[in-house]
């Protein structure tokens, strides 16, 4: 890896900080306390599942939120307030500066996962006094948000790199539902048993990020061991995947006309 | 340093804030007074399908199972125990949050009693209770408490006593089944709806449980039956006493008078038993004692 896109990453992750992007952890935090306090009194027998399930559906939200809307906007401020034509002029590589946006985004959502993390295990604390060998599965299940976030961000400084954020948002929701939906769409192929139908549907399934893949928030609430097989496929299927992006966006974005 | 102008502004806000708020709320009552009028009444469920709703989740569905079923726990709370109050929507609450959950354990076993419970103390639906636990056995094998529920639902409210007995059965060949599910299977098949067998499931389900609910059900329906067997041995007594005297006993001191008792007997509450002109022992009116509703005599014992 380039010395470049070190710098580059710290820089994009202070300019997060700065932007007040962290603050959402004030939200996640009042969202916990509340679950906390309240469920017992109006649910019976699920105060700990709600925690569970609250703060993890939290985490992969707010930071999906964050991935994406902070994303489409990554290349597309730079080249908005010219700050990219300064840095372009430095001994620094078009793809360097993409992996160094990138990196430094994933870096900003894994310390702000990191935060939501503690007052998630904060919470659990609070209502079990105490924790149980079968939390590990949460911290299994927050791994695989992880690379979910670093899926979508790569998705998003995809399009950012030839689009507008409103576009780029749109196109990034529109690929994530998508991939949420991926079963059914095979499902929908399989079903018809119309080889033309079911030709499209098994290339839209093997084309888009099956983010199926990495939902365990469920098993983790339930304390259900997730199997080892699951967190090495789902490493290696977000790896690929990242990579693919981010040489296409290079490609695309080596090629742009900056003038 | 702010000047004179911002300041003027900061206390501005600082009171104008608040007061614009309190408007809002006492504006919000006179729009929720004017409108409740023509709300209708009745609740409504705009999405009754649990798998269209986890379809719409996003991946996102225990959470989404975790609120319907704080929704139906919510339901019947407000209606349970209100002379003529309907469970329309229990049912399908339930359903909708074991689709989207189907291991959401909590949801078979409290919403089975929720549904099960005869009105105004529940829906009175054993029928959509036993279905609701077969779910979840089908759902959750491993969970030998669902056998256990659907054997007590058989058993308790549906006096069907030869599938109580399969469903404990069932419940043991789980390997962490306790013995007890065994015994009881064998107990309803010899058995089935005798006092002793009511009590031995009643204790087991109130030393099983960890919920203060169901052990504090357990321990009335425990309390009633006692206050059962009490009367029905007073009632051998008052008719001991009849033969001897040539009428029935006016109170339990008869009995002792007569030479039958050596002490007042008490219900489970602390207070006396009462004699009918019939001669039949009730439990006194300013009880707390309730006697469960009796089951059907018991089968014939199989092989």
């Amino acid at each position: 890896m380039s010395a470049t896109v070190g710098p580059v990453a710290i820089n994009t992750f202070r300019e997060a900080v700065r932007d007040r992007v962290l603050y959402n952890l004030v939200l996640f935090a009042l969202l916990m306390i509340g679950a906390a306090i309240l469920v017992g009194e109006i649910s019976i027998g699920i105060e700990r599942l709600v925690i569970i399930n609250l703060g993890l559906t939290a985490i992969s939200v707010f930071g999906l939120v964050m991935a994406i809307f902070i994303g489409v906007g990554l290349v597309y401020k730079e080249i908005e307030k010219r700050t990219l034509y300064s840095l372009l002029a430095k001994p620094i590589r078009r793809w360097e500066f993409l992996v160094g946006k990138y990196a430094g985004l994933l870096l900003t959502l894994a310390v702000n996962t990191a935060f939501m993390t503690l007052g998630l295990a904060a919470a659990l604390f609070y209502v079990g006094w105490r924790f149980e060998r079968s939390d590990t599965s949460i911290l299994v299940a927050i791994y695989f948000i992880l690379l979910e976030f670093a899926l979508v961000t790569a998705l998003a400084l995809f399009f950012s790199c030839f689009t507008t954020p409103m576009l780029s948002t749109l196109y990034t929701l529109g690929i994530y539902i998508t991939g949420v939906f991926a079963d059914d769409i095979r499902a929908v192929g399989d079903f018809t048993r119309n080889p033309a139908v079911l030709g499209v549907t098994r290339a839209i399934y093997y084309v888009v990020p099956n983010f199926h893949n990495f939902n365990a928030i469920s098993m983790a609430a339930h304390g259900n061991a997730i199997p080892f097989t699951l967190f090495w496929q789902n490493t290696l299927y977000a790896a690929l995947y990242v990579a693919v992006l981010l040489l296409a966006a290079s490609a695309v974005f080596s090629r742009r006309n900056l003038k | 340093m702010s000047n004179p102008s911002q300041t003027r502004a900061l206390w501005v806000a600082v009171a104008g804030v608040p007061l614009l708020f309190a408007a809002i709320a006492a504006l919000q009552v006179k729009i929720d007074a004017g409108t409740r009028a023509y709300t209708p009444e009745s609740e409504e469920l705009l999405l009754r399908s649990g798998t269209a709703l986890k379809k719409m989740s996003l991946g996102y569905d225990s959470l989404l199972a975790d609120i319907y079923w704080t929704r139906a726990v919510q339901y019947y709370g407000n209606r349970a125990g209100i002379d003529g109050a309907k469970f329309d929507l229990l049912w399908p609450l339930l359903d909708i949050a074991t689709t989207l959950d189907p291991k959401l354990i909590i949801a078979y076993r409290f919403g089975a009693i929720f549904l099960s419970e005869p009105p105004p103390a529940g829906a009175g639906r054993p029928d959509l209770a036993i279905e609701l636990v077969k779910r979840g056995i089908a759902e959750n094998p491993e969970q030998w408490h669902l056998n256990a529920d659907l054997g007590f639902l058989y058993y308790w409210r549906m006096k069907d006593y030869p599938n109580a007995a399969a469903a404990y059965l069932d419940g043991s060949k789980n390997p962490k089944a306790p013995v007890w599910l065994k015994l009881m299977a064998a107990r309803i098949t010899e058995k089935g709806g005798s006092l002793e067998t009511s009590r031995m499931i009643w204790s087991q389900i109130y030393e099983t449980s960890q919920d203060k609910i169901v052990r504090e059900k357990a321990m009335e329906t425990l309390r009633g039956l006692r206050a059962q067997e009490d009367e029905a041995q007073l009632d051998q007594l008052a008719q001991e006493y009849q033969n001897r005297f040539g009428h029935f006993p006016a109170s339990a001191s008869d009995l002792r008078t007569g030479g039958l008792l050596r002490e007042i007997p008490e219900d489970p509450a602390g207070n006396p038993y009462v004699f009918g002109k019939d001669g039949k022992s009730r439990l006194d009116p300013r009880s707390p004692i309730v006697i469960p509703p009796p089951l059907s005599p018991p089968p014939e014992a199989t092989n």
